[in-house]
């Protein structure tokens, strides 16, 4: 009887378990679905912090408390000005969570200098399945179905 | 109804979920938290999960600084105005402000260095926790969310972020306080005069001392639950690569050689 391995790359999800507890149901044994999840490249830090990936590193970290700083002291002041104490807090908010971002950025770009840059969205792990050649269809559609990043089947004689 | 009950045979665990919510240590700046504390005393506790002392230092703050008049004053400094800001400071509470309001900064900054450690060590001890627990009350599980808007939730009402992510005693306390800023800062009358153009009207319907108040209370509530988004979102992705590597590597599997099919 002919059997099919297919290799895929997932993201860390709940999906993914989905997926698994789908195979299983399927009739896949457990000892014929191998996950390795993967390391990542140590320099790939990024600004944004997604659903999908966080490194801890933000924009906000610095905008934040600069923000509020900030807001503190303009809305004092602007007891005495024109536009009063609410619109100069929000301007000063705005001021200082600008001014962090940009001290943000200007850190990110210094120590980021040279080394090149994943942009792209990562896999975190490779997940393989062994099957029968005859359920291979049904399998690749469950993977796909919960958001497999790419997919692979491999034939091989037994 | 935990799905794995602590045995404790761990030395150190690096977090605990329950139905209150996701308590976990992880890598904190000890500047930004001491910046917190600065900000409002009990804040950098808040963050550090240690809610007790961060509620009484937070009511401590509100009730000393309203009767020592440091707001008030604080204003006057900014603008300049040091005379009036003496006469404002009343010296019957005033010198006690200052010893807890540097234990307060103090006290962060050195918890801070010492989780980060107490950290290190249970990452790398990476002992099971639970993730899933189910209560008469509620429902809590490690999962993924989105730290934007966790963010966007706290801009738009201080605490629902922290409801988003199922932190129940931070979002119950914000929401409790801002309702008490608000309300006593007259800040929302001021808002509706400004929508009708009122600019002048506005500013003497505030209350300075309260209005102080809420801009550490945003920004806290904002950073709170956008950090807190990023690290539960962290100890997920750990906890499912730990349940992967224990649960899919028979060692029976063998790659095998083939043909890709097209």
């Amino acid at each position: 009887m002919k059997r099919v391995q297919l290799f895929s790359t997932f993201e860390n999800h709940s999906y993914l378990e989905i997926a698994i507890s789908n195979l299983e149901k399927q009739g896949i044994p457990r000892e014929k679905i191998y996950a390795v999840p993967l390391d990542k490249r140590a320099e790939t830090k990024k600004l944004f912090d997604t659903l999908h990936s966080s490194d801890g590193i933000s924009l906000i970290d610095i905008g934040l408390p600069l923000a509020t700083a900030f807001s503190v002291i303009t809305a004092s002041i602007g007891f005495e000005l024109a536009w009063g104490p609410i619109y100069w807090g929000l301007i000063g908010a705005g001021a200082g969570f600008v001014l962090g971002v940009i001290i943000r950025l200007i850190i990110f770009w210094q120590t980021e200098k040279g080394q090149k840059r994943v942009r792209r969205k990562q896999a975190d792990l490779i997940l393989i399945v062994e099957c029968e050649a005859s359920i291979s269809e049904k399998v690749e559609k469950i993977l796909w179905e919960h958001f497999a990043m790419g997919l692979a089947k491999v034939e091989s004689g037994t | 109804m935990d799905s794995y009950s602590n045995d404790n045979t761990a030395r150190r665990y690096r977090a605990h979920v329950s139905t209150w919510g996701t308590t976990q240590l992880h890598l904190r700046n000890p500047y930004v938290m001491a910046w917190w504390s600065a900000a409002f005393p009990g804040f950098g506790h808040l963050l550090l999960s240690k809610y007790i002392r961060g509620f009484m230092l937070f009511a401590w703050e509100v009730i000393v600084n309203m009767n020592a008049h440091v707001n008030t004053a604080m204003i006057y400094s900014f603008q300049g105005e040091i005379q009036q800001a003496k006469e404002v400071l009343d010296t019957r509470w005033l010198l006690i402000y200052i010893p807890v309001y540097l234990f307060a900064i103090w006290d962060t900054y050195r918890t801070t260095v010492d989780m980060n450690k107490v950290y290190i060590l249970a990452d790398m001890e990476d002992h099971r926790i639970n993730t899933f627990s189910m209560g008469a009350f509620e429902v809590n599980y490690l999962d993924k969310r989105s730290p934007f808007m966790a963010a966007l939730w706290s801009f738009l009402m201080p605490g629902l972020g922290q409801l988003y992510i199922h932190r129940i005693f931070t979002a119950f306390f914000i929401v409790v306080w801002g309702v008490t800023f608000f309300y006593f800062s007259q800040a929302l009358e001021a808002i509706s005069l400004l929508f009708l153009g009122e600019t002048s009207k506005a500013t003497s319907v505030i209350k300075p001392d309260w209005l102080l108040m809420l801009p550490s209370l945003y920004g806290f509530a904002i950073f709170d639950a956008y950090i807190n988004t990023v690290e539960n979102n962290k100890l997920y992705k750990k906890e499912q690569r730990r349940y992967l590597l224990k649960t899919y590597q028979s060692p029976s599997f063998i790659i095998k050689k083939g043909t890709k099919m097209s």
